[in-house]
């Protein structure tokens, strides 16, 4: 482990273990989370949720619960709908179907959970004593419980009576066929992965606040994009029909002026944007099936051109309290209390509670994978043919779900590895359970069963498991080389190295025969392997070809550095940090730039009103890089303007001017140094129209330059009680590459975090629902979360593969939990590979250790 | 999750708790150290009309011994049951225990007689009152009575308490010379309610001059986490008394066991596991109990 190091650096904070500028405040109490906040007569909100899985609406009576004490306004689903405009969903692909659905229902539930009608009143107690006096008249329907049900078409559809599986897709890279008839063995096997959830320690969070005098909107949210939540509620919220937006344009036409110039704007900027959008073929084809959709949407895009700024919100997100991914979604509940607190003038707070959270708050995984991989005798792999079914639930995530994780699965399957051929056929289906949001690689499934499936051919063909990946994977010679799927796999690919390493450091060879002697002793140990790689962000191609069309949009990082009058700096980034330490290693790295120290930097985020504009926020491990890499462009930039002034000032050249600790000073003479405060002073009297509080400005955008992946190599130890089916790790090595570490103790963190929450996948985390569509698991007694009792020791070693790029930083929030849950059941699966067992789930709690080692017989669980 | 509204009533004296139970009865609850009444509530699961809180009354916080058994007080928390040098020594069992209740948070605030009261099939106390055939001494405005251990756990959460009593002691028999005790558990995680638990706790005749297996001269196991009560494994005591220890013996007892069970399935173990694990913990427990009570005499 690294010793935390605390300062002075010798001018230098990148590379060092800085301690956290956000942990003082967070650790003595002093963060503002969303529920701290408090407002002056603020009302409280919570949901009347069906307790069904499916069920018609037959019919809601509200008028006990209304005359409960405290009680304001009890909105449902019927009248919600017209306070806002469905959610409709914005991926435009080949084959997809995307339901559209309102805030609340109305007439159907389609999950246990789902909301029908919003309670509110002067407190939260008071809104959950209304909820037990709301009597809704439920007609239950048979429920879509699993993947196999939606399969299944005589059961009933949920949307639109329209078939369950709402996106059906083909890709086929190569002779697949060809490649398959010329293997010496074809291997298949069927994995599936359990629902899971992400869990944050704070569950979701909204307060609306109204402000009485001007009716300005501040929304106090916990989210990963302020930006996307601000544009959501704007566009979906304070429905108008299409006439009255209209009329309202041409009494005020400054807003269509203002629009088109700001159009003009970006389409100056961003030319690319002016070409056709590759998703453009299918979204008319999707408009053509379904007009009332294009109705919808114009209805939603007028009446946001229609409303005025005031009409319109500000997000503020403070302190946030993890999210792991969703809180990168807008959710139903975000947009009703809006809508509640707009149709009452009055600010609103919604706190969601555990239970609501473990229903509805964002469940993730549910794949079915059935795999088949062509090999030749000596493990060379010729080719596999991949077919998966995911499980989205109900609703789909909002703007992004499950059809979106299933081209970032297919893209990814073949990881670091030459795939010659590959076929990918994949189904999104809808089932009768919560909505399926982004969680810490919600493509992770690729490495889970190409790795499992990795053992499993070695072992079909008698050779190790660390043999087949060598023989397969790619080597740093071969770079740079694209994936069948198209990402370019750079220079930098150091899959290889971090996989000859790791066989180092668990000295494999010697593993057989350690193991065979511990088991002599009654010892029944295992050894797993894997590898991956994690597009973090990945290279300039990545998104074309996981989602053609969405690079333009989202592959561009804003930031803003400003020298600001009193000589401190502040980085002004769209990032919205909940827990990954921005604050500290965007200002470690602008410090290095300008030659300043980090405490003169103030890191700003998650205001609407002064943040740059973009949609990502944060998630998806890329803020090391695109955050990184901006904020280093950006304040070299100020560097610049701030040396111009220094040179003038100092009467120097300026090549002659360096800035050390804060000290602006000419080459070799620091005693006779100016502050930046002095800097300050001269910029704001040479530019007179410099924003108050502000000297310098600068404002940039990076698309990522090169991007790159992050790799690593996760080796896993495991001892299992073949009497109880516990088992225990006592070792777990990580070599990993992220490139250049900003702070090595934030990355160490990322990945045990990873890790952690990868190894509660395999040993403790099962969201369940009964055959039935019965929710199971609305506790923490139910839904178990390792605690750092369960969680070993992890010892990380960390290569840095040298480069030439600048800023050569790349993302590790979610690899830890990519890859861990492979390594850690290739381990289970070692120790229990001489009684013959195979593992097709991650999920192995004790009983089903035992079910598999033959010790108990299976029982046929009362749910799956 | 907020709860339902109730009046509070802070009790001054033992009396005053009485009292007010007597006046509500069933709609009545008292609060110990509310680690599990109070998550039931914010739950909704339970909303009782009047809550009788006895965090006032410590003059029953101690841990005493009187013609050989420990009386424990209502007020001993789990942790002062842990750190006690006197259970320590003279009730080994309740001290084996007190380390798998829940976590040290809440340890600190759960009471022993609040968790016999509670009730929980899968929680260790109860379990362990069963295994040593605990005394529970019962008041109300009525008199005081006590309730064989044996006698007190009638079906899930549901006690030989009447609406209007209290749990205001337990006492546990002191230890024999030559005694060990042993609790095993599986739990899903550290800190966890047992999935499957086993509190043994053997007392050995006087060792003979000739060298040989010891004699078991009393047995007690109880089993927590396989039923809707804590279970007396009163087949295997009555295996085990009167005979030396062996692996057979063991194994025997541990048969025993699996047999006269019926536990239930949930999302977190089968009933198979459930009953394999039962024999398993009871072999390691008697194993260890054995070793503990002949490494000391």
């Amino acid at each position: 482990m690294r010793e935390t190091i605390v300062g002075p650096f010798a001018g230098k904070f990148v590379g060092h273990a800085v301690r956290r500028v956000e942990d003082p405040r967070l650790l003595t109490g002093e963060g503002r989370y969303v529920d701290d906040v408090q407002l002056s007569g603020m009302l409280h909100a919570a949901f009347v949720r069906s307790p069904h899985a499916h069920a018609h609406i037959r019919n809601i009576e509200v008028a006990a619960a209304r005359r409960s004490p405290g009680v304001v306004d009890i909105i449902t689903g019927a009248e919600m709908e017209t306070l806002v405009h469905p959610f409709i969903g914005m991926l435009a692909l080949k084959g997809l179907y995307d339901p559209r659905f309102y805030a609340l229902s109305s007439k159907r539930v389609r999950h246990v959970g789902d909301p029908v009608a919003i309670v509110i009143a002067e407190s939260r107690a008071q809104a959950e004593d209304a909820i037990e006096l709301v009597e809704v008249s439920y007609e239950t329907i048979e429920a879509v419980a699993n993947a196999s049900d939606a399969l299944d078409s005589r059961k009933p559809p949920l949307w639109d009576n329209r078939s369950n599986v709402l996106f059906d897709f083909a890709n086929t890279y190569g002779e697949v066929d060809a490649a398959f008839a010329g293997a010496d063995r074809v291997i298949s096997h069927q994995f599936k992965e359990q629902r899971v959830s992400n869990q944050p320690m704070e569950t979701r969070g909204i307060v609306v606040e109204i402000d009485p005098k001007s009716s300005a909107i501040t929304v106090h949210a916990a989210t990963q994009s302020a930006h996307m939540l601000k544009w959501v509620l704007a566009l979906l919220s304070d429905r108008a029909s299409i006439p009255a937006s209209i009329k309202t344009l041409a009494i005020n036409r400054d807003r269509v002026t203002r629009f088109a110039k700001s159009a003009k704007a970006i389409l100056t900027a961003k030319p690319e944007l002016k070409e056709p959008s590759p998703m453009m073929p299918a979204m008319v084809k999707q408009f053509r099936a379904e007009p009332s959709r294009f109705v919808d949407l114009q209805r939603a895009m007028l009446g946001l051109l229609a409303k005025s700024d005031n009409d319109r919100p500000e997000v503020l997100a403070r302190d946030i309290g993890g999210a792991f991914g969703t809180k990168g979604s807008a959710s139903r509940e975000d947009l009703a209390v809006y809508a509640a607190a707009r149709k009452l003038g009055r600010s609103v707070k919604w706190i969601e509670d555990r239970n609501e959270h473990l229903m509805g708050g964002g469940h993730s995984r549910d794949e079915i994978v059935d795999i088949s991989m062509a090999v030749r005798n000596d493990g060379t792999l010729l080719g596999m043919k991949v077919s998966l079914t995911l499980d989205q639930g109900a609703y789909p995530a909002f703007p992004f779900g499950g059809s979106m994780f299933s081209q970032i699965i297919r893209v990814m399957f073949p990881g670091p590895y030459r795939v010659p051929v590959m076929q990918f056929n994949g189904k999104v289906v809808a089932t009768n359970k919560g909505t399926l949001v982004a969680y810490r690689g919600p493509w992770a499934v690729e490495t889970f069963v190409r790795e499992r499936m990795f053992d499993m051919v070695a072992r079909e063909l008698g050779i190790t498991a660390a043999e087949v990946r060598l023989r397969n994977i790619v080597t740093m010679a071969e770079l740079p080389t694209p994936m069948i799927t198209g990402p370019m796999l750079d220079v930098r690919m150091s899959a290889h190295r971090t996989l000859v390493d790791a066989i180092a450091i668990a000295d494999y060879d010697n593993w057989p025969a350690a193991q065979l002697a511990a088991r002599a002793n009654g010892k029944i140990l295992g050894l797993g392997i894997a590898t991956f790689c994690e597009a973090a962000p990945g290279p300039p191609d990545f998104f074309e070809h996981s989602i053609p069309g969405s690079g333009a949009l989202a592959g561009i990082e804003p930031a803003k550095i400003v020298l600001e009058a009193d000589g401190m700096v502040a980085v002004i980034t769209q990032q919205v940090p909940h827990g990954q330490g921005h604050e500290t290693t965007l200002a470690q790295v602008a410090a290095d730039q300008l030659g300043i120290p980090i405490e003169a930097i103030r890191v700003r985020y998650g205001d609407t009103k002064i943040t740059p504009f973009a949609m990502m926020g944060t998630g998806g491990s890329r803020s090391a890089a695109m955050a990184g890499g901006v904020v280093t462009f950006a304040a070299r930039e100020l560097k610049e303007r701030i040396v111009d002034i220094a040179a003038d000032l100092m009467e120097a050249s300026r090549e002659d001017i360096v800035i050390e600790a804060g000290n602006v000073h000419v080459a070799g003479v620091p005693a006779r140094g100016i502050t930046l405060a002095d800097i300050a002073v001269e910029a704001r009297r040479r530019d007179q129209n410099a924003a108050p509080g502000e000297a310098i400005r600068v404002a940039q955008e990076f698309d990522g330059g090169e991007g790159g992946w992050t790799q690593a190599t996760h080796a896993c130890w495991v001892e299992v009680d073949l009497e109880t089916g516990q088992v225990a790790i006592p070792r777990y090595v990580v070599v990993e590459d992220c490139g250049e570490i900003i702070n090595p103790a934030i990355v160490d963190g990322q990945i045990r975090g990873g890790i952690a929450q990868g190894i509660g996948q395999v040993l403790y985390e099962k969201i369940t629902y009964d055959d039935a569509g019965q929710f199971q698991t609305g506790t923490f007694m139910d839904y178990l979360i390792p605690t750092a009792c369960e969680i070993p020791d992890i010892e990380i070693h960390h290569i840095e593969t040298p480069s030439e790029i600048e800023a050569n930083y790349r993302g590790v929030g979610e690899g830890g939990m990519v890859v861990a849950p492979a390594a850690l059941t290739n381990a289970i699966e070692n120790a229990l590979a001489h009684l013959g067992v195979r593992i097709s789930e991650p999920y192995l709690p004790p009983s089903k250790i035992l079910e598999l080692a033959g010790v108990i017989q299976t029982a046929r669980s009362t749910a799956r | 999750m907020k709860m339902r509204g109730f009046e509070y009533h802070r009790a001054a004296t033992l009396d005053d708790a009485l009292a007010t139970l007597s006046e509500f009865g069933d709609d009545a609850k008292v609060l110990a150290g509310g680690q599990s009444l109070v998550p039931m509530m914010a739950m909704r699961l339970s909303s009782p009309a009047h809550l009788v809180d006895t965090g006032k009354l410590t003059t029953h916080d101690t841990i005493t011994e009187t013609d050989g058994m420990i009386a424990i007080g209502m007020r001993v928390t789990h942790a002062a049951l842990e750190q006690s040098a006197l259970i320590a020594t003279a009730v080994p069992l309740a001290h084996a225990a007190a380390p798998h209740i829940g976590h040290r948070a809440i340890r600190n605030r759960g009471t022993v007689c609040g968790s016999i009261a509670h009730a929980d099939p899968a929680a260790e106390l109860p379990a362990v009152a069963v295994s040593l055939n605990a005394q529970l001494v019962v008041r109300s405005t009525r008199g005081e009575r006590i309730v064989n251990a044996a006698d007190f756990f009638h079906g899930y959460l549901t006690t030989a308490l009447e609406p209007d009593e209290l749990l205001t002691e337990v006492r546990f028999p002191k230890r024999g010379a030559i005694a060990g005790a042993s609790v095993h558990e599986v739990s899903r995680r550290n800190g966890d309610f047992a999935l499957v638990g086993v509190a043994v706790h053997l007392e050995f005749a006087k060792p003979s001059t000739k060298k040989g297996a010891a004699v078991i001269a009393n047995a007690g196991i109880g089993l927590f986490g396989l039923g809707g009560i804590p279970i007396a494994a009163v087949e295997a005591q009555s295996l085990l008394v009167g005979n030396p220890t062996s692996d057979d013996l063991f194994a025997a007892a541990a048969d025993a066991v699996m047999r006269n069970i019926d536990p239930m399935p949930d999302n977190h173990a089968t009933a198979q596991y459930r009953r394999h694990v039962a024999g398993v913990l009871t072999r390691r427990a008697l194993a260890d109990a054995t070793n503990q009570a002949l490494a000391a005499s």
